[in-house]
């Protein structure tokens, strides 16, 4: 599968990989937005017919000045489909994501939200990807369910 | 909205003192969306002077912000009568056209207003976001001067006249652009991204202007300074220009980027280029590059799949054992798709049987002893079973598919995997019914997953069971929500519409088929608008290479299939509806399903709740920056029944097809469909240049064969000739088409004999010599040929030999069906109504969900997320 950064032509394969992959979804403006707003930070698998088969759309905040105002990155949506599963790819795309937030924003770390009952999701992050859980967010997800707010630190 | 309403005394504009500061206070409450106040403080002036323009106008605005729109629409115009040499009433016209999308009015109304009030910024501001948008860009231009000249400081102001230029096609004029901005520029600070954008978009421009050493020099001093900071794009920009520029240090800059990320095609490529190979014409030497990488970076996948394609006969083999059995020890699903597009070559496609096959033998456990085989996972046989399964499934040959994947379930019962093969075995195979039994046995063996939700859904689409398929996607949807359907569709799932679509299609609900694809349209030009707002976002953000990106995906936005899917879908359903009006009025069971009756009362009650809620706040949901002026999407015809009556299926046909004449033009099917509509609303010219065009791409298709002799025919029975220029030109394409002196029937019957193998000729033939008016009689006897033995038939064709037999009413039809189904044994695709009846309730059997009587549990639904998902 080949791995590049994301470009507006993906994005209506992005939204229908997140469609079929994911409860929480979005208009297309919102991938348009994300994608203008930091076009370094999006990267997408394709096949060799040029379906998306993965994806991740990320962004960059910073925190409140009263929280200390750090400057972070934080991944809204990835996906793989299923039938495109270990090979690695969403660890792929996770690390190219966080390799850009860092080098063009500085960003200080990466965070993330994932629903507490996923495991195999939750696995991937801590184990493969050395991310933490730093809180619970209570009834995170339109459903009611808690997510984990994930992070991993950029600092050494 | 500038504050300063002006006025001599004997205007009708003049205000008393009290009402003009009034009038400022209106202007700001409006600013700042206190309408209830705002409306009040209108009134308070109107009782004094009720025939003040500025005034109406602002109340009519603010009436429509608060949901009242056709009151106030109807007091703007009022107003723009009582003032027309005011700035505000058109500039307030042109916000609400703005919002109801009729953009080209907008500019009209907004060039008034600046007629009245030249440099007013707002306005200009406006008026280049409109002109973007039309794609104006001489008018664009013009603005974004004006504006720079307005205001020099604002550093946004450059860029925009920059970009400006550059869509203008005026390249140079950018470089000077950018370059007197940059020297405005004091101070810029290090990491500064916006700034690191802009330098990037300046490389870009000198990269386009093939002044490739100064692009260069740019880059790396910029990047020294740490001015530009994005690492990959100076990777990526400083390989292709050192490439551009013949400079030795290009092969070690590819190098780089493939250290980098080593699984994109494009860097292998950029590399392999620098070398002056390509992979299609040096195989041999490419080949070599690969090879060392595969060895400098044994986890990436790129550049041993590469080869595959590269190597031939011993080498491939050679290749491939490792790749393949390293694939089936991971156990990686996509393994056969990833290598599929290797069969085209009939070498390869036996050398990866051969050692799948091997595989195989190598990996079956031996009964005889206890334990297998010590040497490999029991895993790799399974998945060594599913390859094969794949494989043989690709070939056609159903039934040792369906065989392998019986042995691999009693290995493993638990793989949703083999179900979904075995799915679409059975699909290919013609037995939708099994297709969709066997896809919903693997959905539920992961109920969590949505793919496999959506699969089944899918599944159950294709056998026409739509209410249960709705059953399905909603264990996922929202639950507040009229229905599954209307979420999907609110969240723009081309798939669902485009499935659902078809469904109703094929069981004869037109109108229905007609909404979804409406709905598909309607996606379209909701993401033809949601750039709007990006034409000013984007140039405050400096993003400017990705908004230039974007830009040209929406020009090329309806070259997207699904959109080409549905014009041509929806265009074939408006012209049988012309042809046969009584297909109109033909509702085969009572229109709306019974989900979707229901789902009907739901959405009504929806949507009053979404335009109550609109006219409480006074705003929409929407992120526009004039909110709450958009116009909320309105079903006004949710059976889709007035679709259907439509007095104008042709010109709603061509206004769907409009856009394929430039995007799809490399698609038959296209030409086709635009041939249909154009030639039956007597558009010769443009149905003369779809012939063409479609004779260009393939001589031989049989759609074409029988446009070719509709048009001769309709061209020799018109009461009089057609008159030109059209005429003479229709007249010249049907004489290359068809060779001079042979009758239109010779014509027929040589295009028979030349293919008289093909299933689709045959029908194109019996379709034309029905149209020249031959009888049932004959055209029978031509169709039923294709029960011939060495005609090559397919389900596909087979389905559309017997709509056309049922369309002429042939009475041979429930024979043709008996032969259909002894030909295709697995296919349920011609068995009779009872019988179709009985296996519609077989593939329900292993239903937890089905049918609307079983609501989904709230858990369900709500766990719904799989492996690398947030």
């Amino acid at each position: 599968m080949n791995i590049r950064l994301a470009r507006a032509e993906d994005l209506a394969g992005m939204q229908a990989g997140n469609l079929v992959n994911l409860p929480e979804n979005y208009l297309l403006k919102f991938w348009m937005y994300h994608i203008v707003s930091w076009p370094q930070l999006s990267f997408v698998a394709e096949n060799d017919k040029g379906l998306i088969v993965g994806y991740v759309l990320a962004k960059v905040e910073q925190e409140p000045e009263e929280k200390g105002g750090v400057i972070h990155g934080h991944v809204n949506s990835i996906s793989v489909l299923r039938s495109y599963r270990r090979l690695g790819l969403a660890k792929r795309l996770m690390i190219l994501s966080q390799d850009a937030m860092y080098s063009v924003y500085k960003a200080e770390y990466c965070s993330l939200h994932v629903r507490k009952s996923n495991i195999a999701a939750i696995a991937l992050y801590r184990d493969t990807l050395g991310f933490e859980i730093a809180e619970v967010e209570k009834k995170y997800y339109a459903d009611g369910e808690d997510g984990f707010v994930m992070r991993l630190s950029f600092k050494t | 909205m500038s504050k300063k309403p002006v006025a001599s005394k004997e205007s009708n504009r003049h205000l008393s003192p009290k009402e003009a500061t009034l009038f400022r206070e209106l202007l700001s409450l409006y600013e700042t969306k206190n309408l209830k106040k705002g409306l009040k403080t209108a009134d308070q002036i109107l009782k004094k002077h009720p025939e003040h323009g500025e005034t109406l106008c602002m109340k009519g605005l603010v009436l429509v912000h608060m949901g009242r729109r056709e009151e106030g629409v109807e007091l703007v115009r009022k107003g723009i009568r009582m003032d027309l040499t005011s700035h505000i009433v058109w500039h307030v016209f042109g916000l609400i056209q703005k919002g109801e999308k009729k953009y080209e009015d907008a500019l009209k109304s907004y060039t008034q207003a600046l007629r009245f009030d030249k440099d007013n910024l707002n306005l200009l501001r406006d008026v280049a976001q409109l002109q973007t948008q039309l794609r104006l860009y001489d008018g664009l231009v013009e603005t974004r001067y004006m504006l720079l000249r307005l205001r020099p400081t604002m550093r946004q102001h450059w860029i925009s006249l920059a970009v400006a230029y550059h869509l203008n096609g005026n390249l140079a004029e950018t470089k000077n652009v950018l370059m007197e901005y940059e020297k405005t520029l004091k101070n810029v600070p290090h990491y500064d991204v916006e700034h690191s954008e802009t330098l990037l978009y300046h490389v870009r421009v000198l990269e386009e202007l093939g002044q490739h050493a100064e692009a260069l020099a740019l880059l790396d001093v910029s990047a020294k300074d740490r001015a530009i900071v994005d690492k990959t794009a100076i990777m990526e920009f400083r390989a292709r220009l050192l490439s551009q520029l013949k400079s030795e240090e290009a092969e070690h800059a590819w190098k780089v980027l493939i250290e980098h990320n080593p699984e994109c095609y494009e860097y292998y490529k950029g590399y392999l280029s620098n070398h002056s190979l390509n992979i299609d014409d040096n195989p041999t030497e490419a080949l070599s590059f690969l090879r060392d990488f595969s060895t400098q970076f044994p986890k990436a996948s790129v550049p041993r799949r590469l080869s595959l394609s590269l190597a031939s006969g011993a080498e491939f083999k050679e290749l491939a054992e490792p790749y393949i059995f390293s694939g089936l020890t991971k156990g990686v699903p996509s393994l056969f798709v990833d290598l599929k597009s290797l069969y085209t070559d009939p070498e390869k496609l036996h050398a990866l049987q051969d050692i799948v096959e091997t595989i195989r033998k190598d990996t079956t456990p031996d009964p005889s002893l206890a334990s297998p085989s010590p040497s490999t996972e029991p895993t790799t046989y399974l998945w060594t079973l599913y390859f094969l399964a794949q494989h043989y499934s690709y070939l056609s040959e159903y039934a040792k598919a369906l065989e392998l994947l019986d042995l691999a379930i009693v290995h493993t019962p638990t793989l949703p995997e083999l179900y979904t093969c075995r799915a679409r075995t059975l699909k290919r195979a013609g037995d939708i019914y099994g297709a969709s039994r066997a896809m919903e046995d693997a959905r539920l063996l992961d109920g969590q997953d949505r793919f496999l939700n959506t699969k089944s859904a899918k599944y159950r689409m294709r056998a026409g069971l739509i209410d249960e398929a709705s059953a399905l996607l909603g264990l996922f949807t929202k639950k507040d929500a009229p229905s599954p359907g209307a979420d999907l569709e609110e969240m723009q799932s081309l798939f669902y519409l485009l499935e659902e679509g078809e469904a109703h299609r094929r069981a004869g609900r037109y109108n229905l088929a007609l909404k979804k694809y409406t709905s598909v349209q309607r996606i379209f030009d909701d993401f033809e608008d949601d750039q709007y707002d990006f034409h000013g976002y984007s140039l405050r953000k400096f993003t400017i290479n990705v908004y230039l990106n974007m830009l040209d995906w929406e020009d090329h936005l309806r070259s997207h299939p699904g959109y080409v899917k549905a014009a041509l879908a929806a265009s074939r359903i408006f012209v049988d509806i012309y042809d046969d009006p009584q297909l109109a009025t033909h509702n085969p069971d009572g229109g709306a399903t019974d989900a979707e009756k229901k789902a009907k009362k739901k959405a009504k009650k929806a949507q009053k709740e979404k335009e109550d809620a609109a006219k409480k706040s006074g705003t929409t949901t929407s992120t526009n920056e004039d909110k709450g002026l958009e116009v909320l999407y309105k079903d006004e015809d949710p059976e889709g029944m007035k679709l259907l009556a439509a007095s104008d299926p042709l010109e709603r046909a061509a206004k769907l097809l409009q856009p394929l004449t430039t995007l799809a033009q490399k698609n038959i099917e296209a030409w086709i469909a635009i041939y249909d509509v154009a030639i039956r609303r007597g558009k010769f010219l443009q149905a003369a240049q779809a012939l063409s065009r479609a004779h260009a791409l393939d001589t031989d298709n049989s759609d074409l064969h029988v446009r070719i002799i509709h048009a001769k025919h309709t061209a020799s029975n018109l009461p009089e000739p057609i008159s030109p220029p059209a005429g003479p030109v229709f007249l010249e394409t049907l004489n290359r088409l068809i060779p001079e002196g042979v009758s239109l029937e010779t014509f027929n019957s040589q295009y028979l004999q030349k293919h008289s193998e093909s299933a689709s000729a045959i029908l194109a033939t019996a379709q034309a010599s029905r149209l020249m008016g031959a009888s049932l009689q004959e055209v029978q006897d031509v169709v039923f040929t294709v029960l011939n033995d060495k005609v090559a038939l397919d389900i596909k064709t087979a389905l559309e030999i017997s709509s056309f037999l049922n369309k002429i009413k042939s009475p041979r039809v429930d024979e043709l069906h008996k032969a259909f189904d002894e030909k295709f044994t697995i296919s349920t695709a011609f068995k009779t109504t009872e019988e179709s009846a009985k296996l519609r309730a077989w593939a329900l059997t292993n239903d937890s969900v089905g049918g609307t009587a079983v609501t989904p549990t709230e858990n369900e639904a709500d766990l719904g997320t799989t492996t690398g998902s947030v």
